[in-house]
């Protein structure tokens, strides 16, 4: 018994005497181990921290160098080269449209009318800039029609919202419709009342929106225009034209309002006009063709002044617009001939809808989805429907303007389809019917070959625009 | 109509009259760790101009970074009124580069246009665990060490020049400051573009063992951070940093600032100003607004940049030049 509990005795004291040496000897060797894995998980972890902040700093550097990089940006509004900072940009847009125009009820060759074919009608370098934040510019060169030439040229001066300035070769301010872009009117050409307004004109005009934006006004001095016509760069007189407009969107911050697209305005012109050169610009039709123009000796003598009253309205896929001109000039018929003071007036009322669901808008529609044959995707669809007519002032015929080769009116309605292929890509159809009224003493047959029938013309075209 | 106005002359006149009604507002573009001083320093400025000038408002804008940086952001077209920025070469480049200031730009206010000094220290975390005590602990093996990039950074040269000066007094030779900058950079493990970056690389990210740091951004540390968690050391010698100030004179002139921008860098040399620079822990030149601070401020034996470098000219064409010494050793790294 006792050799059994010795014998079970040495084993176990042997045992335990050699933990007890054993033990500290593990115990020393793990804690050096988890001192080494302690510095290693510290020096991985720094590790690991020192290429965070590395591509924290990298990433910075990135951000801050984007802040300063100038930006690059290419969409279907044109190439714009900005500073980082914006305050400094160049644009680059253009324009292109091909016209095909087709008359028929006249007799077109036989009757001395060479009317039909296609038109380069327009094909324009557009360049623009801001320098400076507050100073602009704008360069649009005229490649389209039978010459090349410089259609705007101009500089902008911002000293705040409500006080703009811009100098140098403009629209002048008076029609609704011609103030509209090329690209986005209703039609292919504006309606017959846009010829009793001044094109482009050279001078300074201020402007500015009021009222939060509500109210925005033009004023400015130009050298004055006959209806209708362009500067040519210089001043045909030495007279000048003050014109002015003023438009309001009164509900323009109310969404809930079906008047919040609605816009009405009133511009107008007053000025002298003398010269002894004949006022040669015409009035004409929806197909370009002329139904009224003076006699080659009238020449201005006195006030000109011009009233246009206006208005815009779009709700949704709803757009109409309708604007009223009283065109007044004084005239001779010659530099000493007897002065007549002549009203001529016009109107138009144009609508159109777009068929797709999107927005109708002053700047064009905007289609959801571009045409696309592949993924089956058709662009935007509008319809558009116009009246129009032009009164010249009985008192004009025949001692001013010849009542055998002109018209003293003209009335015109037009249909059309616009097809939006993209925001920049546009095809237009559009059907233009014009009737015209004879003055007193007028012949049978009119001597000009346009006036003999109604005019009836499809036009169409092709437009790029950027 | 006959219309003969000079309707250009209506047109700058109504723009002038719009400008003019405008408040004054000046830029100050600086170095990174100054925005403290700066903003209490731009508050007692704009109300001393406002009793000194029938309540007329001064606001000044602040911009900080990388001294160098700064500058160059400047001589690209940065409209700073004024610049106060790390060392005087940076300033020497809007001169340089861009004519904006006259060549004798540091002559035109006291004590070469530095204002306040400062010197370079170390911090370190608290209870110093890897026992940094002088420059040389900074070379040693295992030793992680955080100073911005001398290529961006005004302190950061300071703090190169500062560890140059060590190495070539301890050994009599700049080959021994070459030799020594190149081991501490090898503990560098990354490279800020400012102070201001190296401070939360150190503090925040908590990286390294050691921040060589401009004297004021170390107490900024104690101050912001806890004196519990940082201490700073102070090295047996280091290096008088002089950060200078100048009017920028073809932006003044342009926007008309001119006055207002004089006062202002005057003004730092005022009592309040100096007192200001010394709460903020830059060391004061009015010596009786620097005894105030005198138990703030550790003595330690300060070298110049003129004496041991030959002025900054020298020392950023031989140092921080592109191909310098500095990019000979740290490409080397």
């Amino acid at each position: 018994m006792r050799n059994s509990f010795f014998h079970k005795l040495v084993p176990a004291t042997f045992a335990l005497a050699l933990i007890s040496t054993v033990t500290p000897r593990l115990h020393a060797a793990d804690a050096d181990e988890l001192k080494l894995l302690r510095d290693q998980i510290r020096a991985l972890e720094q590790k690991l921290l020192v290429l965070e902040r590395k591509q924290e700093i990298k990433d910075e550097e990135a951000a801050a160098a984007a802040k300063t990089a100038p930006k690059i940006s290419i969409t279907d509004k044109g190439f714009t080269l900005s500073s980082a900072d914006s305050a400094n940009s160049i644009k680059l847009r253009g324009l292109v449209q091909l016209d095909h125009r087709a008359f028929f009820n006249d007799n077109g060759a036989a009757a001395g009318l060479n009317n039909n074919g296609f038109v380069l009608r327009r094909a324009r370098v557009i360049t623009e800039g801001v320098f400076a934040k507050n100073y602009s510019f704008q360069f649009v060169t005229e490649f389209g029609g039978s010459a090349v030439s410089i259609l705007d040229a101009n500089l902008g001066v911002t000293v705040t919202k409500a006080l703009q300035f811009k100098l140098g070769k403009f629209k002048s301010p008076i029609g609704l419709e011609l103030l509209q872009s090329d690209s986005w009117t209703f039609f292919n050409e504006r309606s017959i009342a846009t010829n009793l307004v001044p094109n482009r004109d050279l001078g300074i005009q201020a402007s500015g929106d009021l009222l939060d934006g509500r109210v925005n006004y033009t004023v400015g001095v130009f050298n004055g225009l006959p209806d209708g016509a362009s500067s040519n760069n210089a001043d045909f007189d030495n007279e000048k034209d003050i014109v002015g407009r003023v438009v309001t969107t009164p509900f323009k911050n109310d969404a809930s309002s079906s008047l919040q697209g609605l816009t009405v305005g009133l511009a107008g012109s007053f000025g002298r006009e003398k010269t002894a050169s004949g006022r040669t610009s015409g009035y004409r039709t929806d197909g370009q063709q002329t139904f009224f123009s003076y006699a080659a000796t009238t020449v201005s003598d006195g006030q000109s002044w011009r009233l246009a009253p206006q208005f815009d309205y779009r709700n949704g896929s709803l757009g109409v617009i309708g604007e009223y001109v009283l065109s007044t000039v004084n005239v001779r018929p010659s530099a000493n001939g007897p002065k007549a003071e002549l009203k001529n007036k016009g109107w138009q009322l144009s609508a159109g809808y777009v068929l797709t669901g999107e927005d109708s808008s002053y700047g064009g529609v905007v289609p959801k989805s571009n045409f696309d044959f592949a993924n089956g995707t058709w662009g935007a669809f509008e319809v558009v429907a116009r009246y129009a007519n032009l009164k010249i002032d009985d008192a004009a015929f025949p001692l001013y303007a010849s009542a055998a080769s002109n018209a003293n009116e003209a009335s015109s309605f037009g249909l059309g389809l616009n097809w939006y292929l993209s925001k920049a890509v546009l095809f237009k159809l559009d059907y233009y019917q014009t009737s015209f009224d004879s003055p007193a003493g007028a012949p049978l047959i009119s001597t000009s070959p346009v006036l003999r029938q109604d005019e009836k013309a499809f036009i169409s075209r092709f437009q790029i625009a950027f | 109509m006959k219309l003969k106005f000079p309707f250009f002359a209506i047109l700058a006149l109504a723009s002038a009259a719009v400008a003019s009604a405008k408040s004054i507002e000046l830029l100050n573009v600086s170095y990174d760790p100054t925005r403290e001083l700066y903003a209490d320093f731009n508050k007692a400025f704009a109300e001393h101009w406002a009793k000194e000038n029938h309540g007329e408002v001064v606001t000044v804008k602040q911009s900080h970074g990388g001294s160098g940086k700064q500058a160059r952001g400047v001589i690209d077209g940065l409209p700073a009124d004024v610049v106060t920025l790390a060392l005087a070469a940076d300033i020497d480049a809007l001169y340089v580069n861009a004519k904006l200031i006259p060549q004798d730009w540091q002559k035109r206010l006291p004590e070469n246009s530095t204002p306040y000094t400062s010197t370079i220290v170390f911090v370190v975390r608290k209870g110093n665990p890897k026992g940094i005590k002088d420059w040389d602990d900074l070379i040693k093996p295992g030793v992680s060490v955080i100073t911005p990039n001398p290529k961006t950074s005004g302190g950061a040269r300071w703090n190169y020049l500062a560890a140059w000066a060590y190495a070539k007094h301890k050994q009599g030779s700049d080959d021994a400051g070459k030799t020594f900058v190149s081991a501490l950079y090898k503990n560098v493990p990354v490279l800020d573009s400012g102070a201001r970056g190296s401070t939360t690389t150190f503090v925040q990210r908590e990286i390294g063992d050691v921040a060589i740091s401009w004297e004021n951004e170390a107490f900024l540390v104690l101050k912001e951070f806890g004196a519990d968690k940082y201490e700073i050391v102070v090295p047996s010698i280091s290096i008088l940093a002089e950060p200078p100030v100048a009017i920028v004179d073809k932006v003044v002139k342009k926007k008309g600032t001119e006055a207002v921008a004089k006062a202002y860098l005057e003004y730092l040399y005022s009592d309040e100003g100096q007192d200001i620079a010394g709460r903020n822990y830059y060391r004061p030149r009015n010596q009786t607004i620097a005894a105030k601070y005198a138990n703030v401020f550790p003595k330690l034996e300060l070298v110049t940049i003129d004496a041991e470098f030959g002025g900054w000219t020298k020392a950023q064409k031989t140092h921080f030049a592109d191909g310098g010494v500095f990019d000979q050793i740290y490409s080397n790294k």
